[in-house]
Protein backbone atom coordinates (compact mmCIF):
# COMPACT_ATOMS: atom_id res chain seq x y z
CA UNK A 1 0.00 0.00 0.00
CA UNK A 2 1.37 3.33 -0.92
CA UNK A 3 1.86 6.36 1.30
CA UNK A 4 -0.94 9.22 1.35
CA UNK A 5 0.24 11.93 -0.13
CA UNK A 6 0.97 14.49 2.43
CA UNK A 7 -0.39 17.42 3.02
CA UNK A 8 2.70 19.83 3.28
CA UNK A 9 6.58 18.86 3.02
CA UNK A 10 9.24 21.11 3.21
CA UNK A 11 12.39 19.68 1.75
CA UNK A 12 15.38 21.69 3.13
CA UNK A 13 13.97 24.76 3.23
CA UNK A 14 16.50 28.03 4.32
CA UNK A 15 15.58 31.49 4.27
CA UNK A 16 18.03 34.66 5.72
CA UNK A 17 16.88 37.81 7.36
CA UNK A 18 19.34 40.67 8.15
CA UNK A 19 21.97 38.55 7.13
CA UNK A 20 21.96 35.25 8.63
CA UNK A 21 20.13 32.20 8.58
CA UNK A 22 16.53 32.48 10.06
CA UNK A 23 15.71 29.09 8.81
CA UNK A 24 18.45 26.36 8.02
CA UNK A 25 17.96 23.14 6.51
CA UNK A 26 14.52 22.70 7.43
CA UNK A 27 12.63 19.61 6.06
CA UNK A 28 8.94 18.18 7.90
CA UNK A 29 6.44 16.57 6.62
CA UNK A 30 2.42 17.05 7.89
CA UNK A 31 0.02 14.76 6.64
CA UNK A 32 -3.70 15.03 6.59
CA UNK A 33 -5.24 15.43 10.34
CA UNK A 34 -2.03 15.83 11.91
CA UNK A 35 -1.32 18.77 14.17
CA UNK A 36 2.25 19.83 14.62
CA UNK A 37 3.50 21.76 17.29
CA UNK A 38 6.15 23.95 16.70
CA UNK A 39 8.21 24.90 19.14
CA UNK A 40 11.13 27.29 20.09
CA UNK A 41 12.25 30.14 22.09
CA UNK A 42 11.63 33.91 20.54
CA UNK A 43 13.83 33.79 17.14
CA UNK A 44 13.78 30.67 16.50
CA UNK A 45 12.66 30.60 13.19
CA UNK A 46 9.05 29.56 13.68
CA UNK A 47 7.23 32.73 12.35
CA UNK A 48 9.66 32.74 9.47
CA UNK A 49 8.51 28.81 8.76
CA UNK A 50 4.78 29.50 9.15
CA UNK A 51 5.00 32.82 6.72
CA UNK A 52 7.13 30.44 3.98
CA UNK A 53 4.60 27.69 4.42
CA UNK A 54 1.62 30.60 4.09
CA UNK A 55 2.95 31.56 1.09
CA UNK A 56 3.99 35.09 2.55
CA UNK A 57 7.44 34.45 2.20
CA UNK A 58 9.67 32.85 -0.13
CA UNK A 59 12.43 30.58 0.44
CA UNK A 60 15.93 31.24 -0.19
CA UNK A 61 16.17 27.37 -0.84
CA UNK A 62 15.09 24.15 -0.65
CA UNK A 63 11.23 23.26 -1.55
CA UNK A 64 7.51 23.27 -0.48
CA UNK A 65 5.36 20.94 -1.68
CA UNK A 66 1.61 21.41 -0.73
CA UNK A 67 -0.88 18.23 -1.88
CA UNK A 68 2.53 17.11 -3.58
CA UNK A 69 2.40 20.30 -5.80
CA UNK A 70 5.49 22.58 -6.15
CA UNK A 71 4.11 25.35 -3.53
CA UNK A 72 7.09 28.29 -5.20
CA UNK A 73 6.16 27.39 -8.50
CA UNK A 74 2.51 27.94 -8.05
CA UNK A 75 2.40 30.07 -5.49
CA UNK A 76 -1.60 29.81 -6.55
CA UNK A 77 -1.95 27.27 -4.25
CA UNK A 78 -2.05 29.25 -1.07
CA UNK A 79 -5.80 30.44 -2.10
CA UNK A 80 -7.59 27.39 -1.69
CA UNK A 81 -5.26 24.85 0.21
CA UNK A 82 -3.83 27.25 2.74
CA UNK A 83 -5.86 29.13 5.88
CA UNK A 84 -3.11 31.23 7.88
CA UNK A 85 -3.41 33.06 10.86
CA UNK A 86 -0.04 35.54 11.38
CA UNK A 87 0.89 36.89 14.70
CA UNK A 88 -1.39 39.19 16.77
CA UNK A 89 -3.99 39.13 13.46
CA UNK A 90 -3.35 41.63 11.18
CA UNK A 91 -6.68 42.77 9.93
CA UNK A 92 -8.55 46.78 8.30
CA UNK A 93 -9.39 48.47 11.01
CA UNK A 94 -11.87 50.41 9.09
CA UNK A 95 -13.65 47.57 7.82
CA UNK A 96 -16.52 45.42 10.10
CA UNK A 97 -16.14 41.83 11.18
CA UNK A 98 -18.38 41.12 8.72
CA UNK A 99 -16.32 42.80 5.60
CA UNK A 100 -13.34 40.93 6.65
CA UNK A 101 -15.12 37.49 6.35
CA UNK A 102 -16.32 38.76 2.91
CA UNK A 103 -13.60 40.53 2.15
CA UNK A 104 -11.10 36.80 2.81
CA UNK A 105 -13.76 34.72 0.78
CA UNK A 106 -13.38 36.71 -1.89
CA UNK A 107 -9.99 36.74 -2.12
CA UNK A 108 -10.26 32.69 -1.49
CA UNK A 109 -11.94 32.81 -4.82
CA UNK A 110 -15.26 31.88 -3.09
CA UNK A 111 -18.27 32.59 -5.18
CA UNK A 112 -21.21 33.95 -3.27
CA UNK A 113 -23.40 31.11 -2.52
CA UNK A 114 -20.24 29.39 -1.29
CA UNK A 115 -19.33 32.53 0.92
CA UNK A 116 -23.06 33.29 2.85
CA UNK A 117 -22.93 29.57 3.54
CA UNK A 118 -19.34 29.76 4.64
CA UNK A 119 -19.68 33.17 6.38
CA UNK A 120 -22.99 31.72 8.39
CA UNK A 121 -21.37 28.45 9.81
CA UNK A 122 -17.73 30.65 10.86
CA UNK A 123 -19.73 33.00 12.63
CA UNK A 124 -21.73 30.35 14.13
CA UNK A 125 -18.73 28.52 15.28
CA UNK A 126 -16.72 31.32 16.16
CA UNK A 127 -19.21 33.05 17.94
CA UNK A 128 -19.03 36.28 16.21
CA UNK A 129 -22.79 36.79 15.60
CA UNK A 130 -22.30 40.21 18.13
CA UNK A 131 -19.67 41.35 16.45
CA UNK A 132 -20.51 41.19 12.72
CA UNK A 133 -21.03 44.97 12.46
CA UNK A 134 -18.68 46.03 14.71
CA UNK A 135 -15.21 47.86 13.20
CA UNK A 136 -11.91 45.83 13.64
CA UNK A 137 -10.16 48.20 14.52
CA UNK A 138 -12.33 48.39 18.07
CA UNK A 139 -12.45 45.21 18.88
CA UNK A 140 -10.24 43.45 21.82
CA UNK A 141 -7.33 41.35 21.06
CA UNK A 142 -9.36 38.49 22.03
CA UNK A 143 -11.47 39.41 19.31
CA UNK A 144 -9.31 39.83 16.94
CA UNK A 145 -7.63 36.94 17.18
CA UNK A 146 -10.93 34.64 16.82
CA UNK A 147 -12.02 37.20 13.23
CA UNK A 148 -8.16 36.46 12.49
CA UNK A 149 -8.96 32.66 12.72
CA UNK A 150 -12.34 33.27 11.37
CA UNK A 151 -10.93 34.47 8.07
CA UNK A 152 -8.27 31.25 8.15
CA UNK A 153 -10.87 28.81 8.51
CA UNK A 154 -13.75 30.68 6.35
CA UNK A 155 -12.14 28.51 2.74
CA UNK A 156 -11.80 25.18 4.98
CA UNK A 157 -8.37 24.67 3.87
CA UNK A 158 -6.74 21.38 4.11
CA UNK A 159 -3.63 22.79 5.60
CA UNK A 160 -4.06 25.35 8.69
CA UNK A 161 -1.43 27.73 9.56
CA UNK A 162 -1.54 29.14 13.32
CA UNK A 163 1.43 31.52 15.14
CA UNK A 164 1.32 32.02 18.61
CA UNK A 165 -2.93 31.56 17.94
CA UNK A 166 -3.58 31.44 22.17
CA UNK A 167 -1.79 34.99 22.67
CA UNK A 168 -3.96 37.11 24.53
CA UNK A 169 -7.42 34.80 24.84
CA UNK A 170 -8.53 34.11 28.06
CA UNK A 171 -8.54 30.55 29.42
CA UNK A 172 -12.37 29.89 28.61
CA UNK A 173 -10.86 31.28 24.72
CA UNK A 174 -7.85 28.54 25.16
CA UNK A 175 -9.87 25.90 26.28
CA UNK A 176 -12.52 26.77 23.02
CA UNK A 177 -9.17 27.17 20.89
CA UNK A 178 -8.03 23.48 21.08
CA UNK A 179 -11.10 22.03 21.24
CA UNK A 180 -11.37 23.89 17.76
CA UNK A 181 -7.56 22.56 16.61
CA UNK A 182 -9.13 18.90 17.55
CA UNK A 183 -12.38 19.48 15.61
CA UNK A 184 -10.29 20.74 12.39
CA UNK A 185 -7.88 17.87 12.36
CA UNK A 186 -10.57 15.30 13.24
CA UNK A 187 -12.38 16.39 9.92
CA UNK A 188 -8.57 15.87 7.90
CA UNK A 189 -7.25 19.49 8.24
CA UNK A 190 -3.67 19.25 8.65
CA UNK A 191 -2.36 21.99 11.31
CA UNK A 192 0.67 23.88 11.76
CA UNK A 193 0.92 25.75 15.10
CA UNK A 194 3.49 27.52 16.89
CA UNK A 195 3.93 28.35 19.89
CA UNK A 196 6.20 29.01 23.11
CA UNK A 197 3.92 27.04 25.79
CA UNK A 198 4.25 23.96 25.96
CA UNK A 199 1.27 23.37 27.38
CA UNK A 200 -0.79 24.24 24.43
CA UNK A 201 1.57 21.40 22.37
CA UNK A 202 1.05 18.72 24.83
CA UNK A 203 -3.02 20.01 24.90
CA UNK A 204 -3.74 20.13 21.14
CA UNK A 205 -0.73 18.79 19.01
CA UNK A 206 -0.24 14.89 17.91
CA UNK A 207 3.70 15.77 17.05
CA UNK A 208 5.96 18.46 18.36
CA UNK A 209 8.90 19.44 16.78
CA UNK A 210 11.55 22.08 18.27
CA UNK A 211 13.22 24.74 16.17
CA UNK A 212 16.18 26.21 17.98
CA UNK A 213 18.56 29.19 15.58
CA UNK A 214 16.64 28.02 12.49
CA UNK A 215 17.19 24.47 12.72
CA UNK A 216 14.77 21.42 13.07
CA UNK A 217 16.51 19.82 16.67
CA UNK A 218 13.97 17.83 17.98
CA UNK A 219 10.80 16.11 16.02
CA UNK A 220 8.54 13.33 17.90
CA UNK A 221 4.66 12.36 18.72
CA UNK A 222 3.66 13.96 21.57
CA UNK A 223 1.92 11.16 23.05
CA UNK A 224 5.46 9.59 23.83
CA UNK A 225 6.04 12.61 26.17
CA UNK A 226 4.60 13.85 29.21
CA UNK A 227 4.89 18.04 29.65
CA UNK A 228 7.43 17.45 31.82
CA UNK A 229 9.98 15.35 29.53
CA UNK A 230 9.53 17.85 27.02
CA UNK A 231 9.90 20.79 29.36
CA UNK A 232 13.06 19.15 30.00
CA UNK A 233 13.99 18.54 26.16
CA UNK A 234 13.21 21.96 25.08
CA UNK A 235 15.11 23.63 28.14
CA UNK A 236 18.09 21.45 26.80
CA UNK A 237 17.77 22.46 23.46
CA UNK A 238 17.07 26.35 24.20
CA UNK A 239 19.95 26.67 26.60
CA UNK A 240 22.67 24.00 25.33
CA UNK A 241 21.25 23.72 21.49
CA UNK A 242 21.28 20.31 22.34
CA UNK A 243 17.97 17.70 22.51
CA UNK A 244 20.35 15.39 24.79
CA UNK A 245 18.40 12.03 23.43
CA UNK A 246 20.15 10.02 26.14
CA UNK A 247 17.98 11.65 28.69
CA UNK A 248 15.20 11.27 26.92
CA UNK A 249 15.63 7.23 26.19
CA UNK A 250 16.03 6.85 30.09
CA UNK A 251 13.20 8.87 30.66
CA UNK B 1 -11.68 37.82 -10.87
CA UNK B 2 -8.96 38.20 -7.91
CA UNK B 3 -8.45 41.60 -9.36
CA UNK B 4 -11.79 42.79 -8.85
CA UNK B 5 -11.66 40.90 -5.24
CA UNK B 6 -9.00 43.43 -3.91
CA UNK B 7 -10.53 46.18 -6.47
CA UNK B 8 -14.21 45.85 -4.36
CA UNK B 9 -12.03 45.47 -0.59
CA UNK B 10 -9.69 48.59 -1.89
CA UNK B 11 -12.43 50.58 -2.22
CA UNK B 12 -14.67 49.64 0.27
CA UNK B 13 -11.65 50.47 2.29
CA UNK B 14 -11.85 53.76 0.50
CA UNK B 15 -15.70 54.18 1.14
CA UNK B 16 -15.52 54.12 5.21
CA UNK B 17 -12.44 56.55 5.04
CA UNK B 18 -13.25 60.36 6.03
CA UNK B 19 -10.78 61.63 4.37
CA UNK B 20 -11.72 60.45 0.97
CA UNK B 21 -15.28 61.89 1.64
CA UNK B 22 -13.45 65.60 3.48
CA UNK B 23 -11.64 65.56 0.40
CA UNK B 24 -14.63 65.59 -2.08
CA UNK B 25 -16.55 67.04 -0.19
CA UNK B 26 -14.43 70.33 -0.06
CA UNK B 27 -13.12 70.01 -3.20
CA UNK B 28 -16.54 69.62 -5.05
CA UNK B 29 -17.66 73.15 -2.82
CA UNK B 30 -14.94 75.11 -4.14
CA UNK B 31 -15.36 73.43 -7.71
CA UNK B 32 -18.92 75.11 -7.41
CA UNK B 33 -17.69 78.00 -6.31
CA UNK B 34 -15.80 78.53 -9.00
CA UNK B 35 -18.42 77.64 -11.70
CA UNK B 36 -20.27 80.41 -10.08
CA UNK B 37 -17.87 82.55 -10.30
CA UNK B 38 -16.73 81.85 -14.15
CA UNK B 39 -20.20 81.63 -14.92
CA UNK B 40 -20.88 85.28 -13.52
CA UNK B 41 -18.09 86.31 -15.34
CA UNK B 42 -19.47 84.90 -18.52
CA UNK B 43 -22.69 86.51 -18.42
CA UNK B 44 -21.02 89.74 -17.21
CA UNK B 45 -19.44 89.88 -20.48
CA UNK B 46 -22.19 88.12 -22.35
CA UNK B 47 -22.77 90.33 -25.10
CA UNK B 48 -19.22 91.91 -25.89
CA UNK B 49 -17.96 88.40 -26.80
CA UNK B 50 -21.32 88.04 -28.46
CA UNK B 51 -20.02 90.89 -31.17
CA UNK B 52 -16.49 89.13 -31.51
CA UNK B 53 -16.77 86.93 -34.55
CA UNK B 54 -15.10 83.88 -33.72
CA UNK B 55 -14.90 85.10 -29.70
CA UNK B 56 -14.61 82.83 -26.91
CA UNK B 57 -18.09 81.25 -25.82
CA UNK B 58 -19.63 79.52 -22.68
CA UNK B 59 -17.43 76.08 -23.78
CA UNK B 60 -13.89 78.41 -22.97
CA UNK B 61 -15.16 80.55 -20.33
CA UNK B 62 -17.26 78.42 -18.02
CA UNK B 63 -17.32 74.62 -19.12
CA UNK B 64 -13.68 73.88 -19.60
CA UNK B 65 -11.66 76.44 -16.94
CA UNK B 66 -13.62 74.46 -14.43
CA UNK B 67 -10.97 71.17 -15.73
CA UNK B 68 -8.18 72.84 -15.70
CA UNK B 69 -7.03 76.80 -15.07
CA UNK B 70 -4.65 76.70 -17.80
CA UNK B 71 -6.92 78.85 -20.47
CA UNK B 72 -7.91 81.53 -17.51
CA UNK B 73 -4.47 81.63 -15.67
CA UNK B 74 -3.61 85.13 -17.53
CA UNK B 75 -7.20 86.35 -17.35
CA UNK B 76 -8.53 85.70 -14.00
CA UNK B 77 -5.48 84.45 -11.66
CA UNK B 78 -7.73 85.09 -8.40
CA UNK B 79 -9.77 82.01 -9.06
CA UNK B 80 -10.28 79.22 -7.47
CA UNK B 81 -8.38 76.30 -9.06
CA UNK B 82 -9.73 74.01 -11.62
CA UNK B 83 -10.09 70.25 -10.70
CA UNK B 84 -6.25 69.94 -12.63
CA UNK B 85 -5.05 71.53 -9.87
CA UNK B 86 -6.47 70.04 -7.16
CA UNK B 87 -6.50 66.45 -8.54
CA UNK B 88 -2.06 66.99 -7.80
CA UNK B 89 -2.95 67.41 -4.29
CA UNK B 90 -5.38 65.19 -4.05
CA UNK B 91 -4.60 62.40 -5.62
CA UNK B 92 -1.30 61.67 -3.02
CA UNK B 93 -3.96 61.98 -0.17
CA UNK B 94 -6.00 59.28 -1.27
CA UNK B 95 -3.34 57.01 -2.53
CA UNK B 96 -0.82 57.44 0.24
CA UNK B 97 -2.25 54.62 2.49
CA UNK B 98 -2.53 52.11 -0.82
CA UNK B 99 0.07 49.92 0.46
CA UNK B 100 2.16 52.09 2.76
CA UNK B 101 -0.61 51.69 5.37
CA UNK B 102 -0.97 48.00 4.73
CA UNK B 103 2.72 47.58 5.63
CA UNK B 104 1.77 49.23 8.42
CA UNK B 105 -0.76 47.15 9.72
CA UNK B 106 1.00 44.19 8.45
CA UNK B 107 -1.86 43.33 6.52
CA UNK B 108 0.55 43.22 3.52
CA UNK B 109 1.25 39.89 3.24
CA UNK B 110 -2.09 38.44 3.94
CA UNK B 111 -2.43 39.86 -0.14
CA UNK B 112 0.67 37.50 -0.71
CA UNK B 113 -0.94 34.30 1.10
CA UNK B 114 -3.89 34.67 -0.52
CA UNK B 115 -1.91 33.85 -3.78
CA UNK B 116 -2.21 37.03 -5.64
CA UNK B 117 0.65 37.88 -7.65
CA UNK B 118 1.82 41.58 -7.22
CA UNK B 119 -0.13 42.90 -10.58
CA UNK B 120 -3.19 42.01 -9.50
CA UNK B 121 -2.77 43.39 -6.03
CA UNK B 122 -1.37 46.69 -8.00
CA UNK B 123 -3.98 46.46 -10.40
CA UNK B 124 -6.64 45.85 -8.23
CA UNK B 125 -5.96 48.93 -6.28
CA UNK B 126 -5.02 51.14 -8.79
CA UNK B 127 -8.83 50.26 -10.51
CA UNK B 128 -10.32 51.02 -7.18
CA UNK B 129 -8.78 54.04 -7.10
CA UNK B 130 -9.86 55.30 -10.65
CA UNK B 131 -13.30 54.28 -10.14
CA UNK B 132 -13.44 56.89 -7.10
CA UNK B 133 -11.85 59.80 -8.93
CA UNK B 134 -13.92 58.73 -12.12
CA UNK B 135 -17.38 60.28 -10.33
CA UNK B 136 -15.49 63.20 -9.30
CA UNK B 137 -14.76 63.97 -12.63
CA UNK B 138 -18.18 63.43 -13.64
CA UNK B 139 -19.60 65.68 -10.55
CA UNK B 140 -17.17 68.65 -11.96
CA UNK B 141 -18.83 67.94 -15.52
CA UNK B 142 -22.10 68.01 -14.77
CA UNK B 143 -22.18 71.60 -13.26
CA UNK B 144 -21.09 73.41 -16.66
CA UNK B 145 -23.36 70.44 -18.41
CA UNK B 146 -26.46 71.63 -16.33
CA UNK B 147 -26.96 74.62 -18.27
CA UNK B 148 -25.91 72.82 -21.31
CA UNK B 149 -29.68 72.92 -22.91
CA UNK B 150 -29.53 76.74 -23.17
CA UNK B 151 -26.15 77.23 -24.32
CA UNK B 152 -24.17 76.58 -27.16
CA UNK B 153 -21.17 73.88 -26.08
CA UNK B 154 -18.51 72.47 -28.60
CA UNK B 155 -19.00 68.90 -27.23
CA UNK B 156 -15.96 67.37 -28.92
CA UNK B 157 -13.37 70.37 -27.49
CA UNK B 158 -15.31 69.13 -23.91
CA UNK B 159 -14.94 65.63 -24.79
CA UNK B 160 -10.97 66.26 -25.46
CA UNK B 161 -10.53 67.93 -22.79
CA UNK B 162 -12.34 65.42 -20.38
CA UNK B 163 -10.21 62.95 -22.03
CA UNK B 164 -7.17 64.96 -21.02
CA UNK B 165 -8.53 65.17 -17.36
CA UNK B 166 -9.20 61.05 -17.10
CA UNK B 167 -5.89 60.41 -18.13
CA UNK B 168 -4.14 62.69 -16.00
CA UNK B 169 -5.82 61.33 -12.98
CA UNK B 170 -5.25 57.57 -14.17
CA UNK B 171 -1.49 59.02 -14.17
CA UNK B 172 -1.74 60.56 -10.93
CA UNK B 173 -2.79 57.50 -9.49
CA UNK B 174 0.05 55.32 -11.16
CA UNK B 175 2.25 57.55 -9.80
CA UNK B 176 0.57 57.48 -6.47
CA UNK B 177 0.25 53.95 -6.44
CA UNK B 178 4.23 53.74 -7.11
CA UNK B 179 4.82 55.92 -4.56
CA UNK B 180 3.00 54.14 -1.69
CA UNK B 181 4.58 51.15 -2.38
CA UNK B 182 8.30 52.17 -2.37
CA UNK B 183 6.88 54.37 1.11
CA UNK B 184 7.58 53.55 4.77
CA UNK B 185 4.78 55.29 5.80
CA UNK B 186 2.00 57.09 4.22
CA UNK B 187 3.17 60.84 4.43
CA UNK B 188 6.36 59.98 3.12
CA UNK B 189 4.22 58.37 0.06
CA UNK B 190 1.99 61.51 0.18
CA UNK B 191 5.19 64.17 0.07
CA UNK B 192 6.71 62.36 -2.84
CA UNK B 193 3.48 62.07 -4.69
CA UNK B 194 2.41 65.74 -4.79
CA UNK B 195 6.32 65.96 -5.55
CA UNK B 196 6.71 64.30 -8.25
CA UNK B 197 3.06 65.18 -10.04
CA UNK B 198 4.38 69.24 -9.27
CA UNK B 199 7.83 68.25 -11.07
CA UNK B 200 6.51 66.56 -13.80
CA UNK B 201 3.85 69.18 -14.45
CA UNK B 202 5.99 72.21 -14.12
CA UNK B 203 9.22 70.33 -15.79
CA UNK B 204 8.61 72.47 -18.83
CA UNK B 205 8.38 75.99 -17.30
CA UNK B 206 12.11 76.65 -18.07
CA UNK B 207 12.30 75.65 -21.47
CA UNK B 208 9.32 77.88 -21.96
CA UNK B 209 10.60 80.78 -20.44
CA UNK B 210 14.36 80.21 -22.28
CA UNK B 211 11.57 80.16 -25.36
CA UNK B 212 12.16 76.17 -25.80
CA UNK B 213 8.93 74.57 -26.62
CA UNK B 214 10.25 71.43 -28.64
CA UNK B 215 12.49 70.01 -26.47
CA UNK B 216 13.05 66.92 -24.73
CA UNK B 217 11.72 68.69 -21.15
CA UNK B 218 8.64 69.80 -22.50
CA UNK B 219 7.54 66.09 -23.87
CA UNK B 220 8.83 65.58 -20.18
CA UNK B 221 6.06 67.73 -18.99
CA UNK B 222 2.54 66.57 -18.36
CA UNK B 223 0.96 70.25 -19.06
CA UNK B 224 2.63 69.40 -22.73
CA UNK B 225 0.60 66.57 -23.34
CA UNK B 226 -2.45 67.93 -21.08
CA UNK B 227 -2.60 71.14 -22.35
CA UNK B 228 -2.91 69.84 -25.85
CA UNK B 229 -5.69 67.78 -24.99
CA UNK B 230 -7.39 71.05 -23.06
CA UNK B 231 -7.82 73.06 -25.82
CA UNK B 232 -9.42 70.34 -27.98
CA UNK B 233 -6.13 68.64 -29.90
CA UNK B 234 -6.28 64.83 -29.55
CA UNK B 235 -3.42 63.36 -30.51
CA UNK B 236 -2.53 59.38 -30.45
CA UNK B 237 0.92 60.79 -29.50
CA UNK B 238 -0.29 62.74 -26.43
CA UNK B 239 -2.58 59.87 -25.25
CA UNK B 240 0.57 57.32 -25.36
CA UNK B 241 2.74 59.53 -23.12
CA UNK B 242 -0.13 58.97 -20.32
CA UNK B 243 -0.10 55.42 -20.73
CA UNK B 244 3.53 55.32 -21.06
CA UNK B 245 3.36 57.27 -17.61
CA UNK B 246 0.54 54.69 -16.50
CA UNK B 247 2.62 51.56 -17.25
CA UNK B 248 5.73 52.98 -16.14
CA UNK B 249 4.29 53.59 -12.93
CA UNK B 250 2.32 50.30 -12.19
CA UNK B 251 5.10 48.12 -12.79
CA UNK B 252 7.48 49.71 -10.46
CA UNK B 253 5.20 49.17 -8.08
CA UNK B 254 4.46 45.87 -8.88
CA UNK B 255 8.22 44.75 -8.75
CA UNK B 256 8.60 46.64 -5.78
CA UNK B 257 5.83 44.42 -4.14
CA UNK B 258 6.95 41.30 -5.74
CA UNK B 259 10.27 42.29 -3.94
CA UNK B 260 8.82 42.71 -0.62
CA UNK B 261 7.59 39.16 -0.92
CA UNK B 262 11.53 37.70 -2.21
CA UNK B 263 13.09 39.69 0.56
CA UNK B 264 10.12 39.45 2.96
Amino acid sequence: MSAPTAVLELVHITRHRAGRPAVADLSLRLDAGQVLGLLGVNGAGKSTTLAMVAGALVPDGGGIRLQGRDFIEHPELARRVVGWLPERAPLWPELTVREHLDAHGRLRGLRAAELAQARARIVERLELGPLARRLAGVLSQGQRQRLGLACALLHQPALLVLDEPANALDPVQVASLRALIREQAAAGTAIILSTHLLAEVTAACDRVAILHEGRLRHDAPVQSEDHKQLEQVFFDIAMRGDGNPARMQAA
Amino acid sequence: MSVFAVTRLELRRLLVRPLAWVLAALTVAQLAGRFMLLLQIFLTNQIRLAAQPGGPGYTDLVAIPMLSSILTSGLLPMLPFGLAELALVVVPLLTMSTLASERGNGTLPLWFAAGLPASRIVLGKYLALLLWLVPWLLVTLAMPLSLAHGLALDWGKLASASLGLLLMLAALVAIGVACSAYASHPAIAATASLMLGLALVSANVGALVAGIDNGIVNWLSMSTHLDTLIRGLVSSADVAWFVLVIAVALALATQRLAAERERG
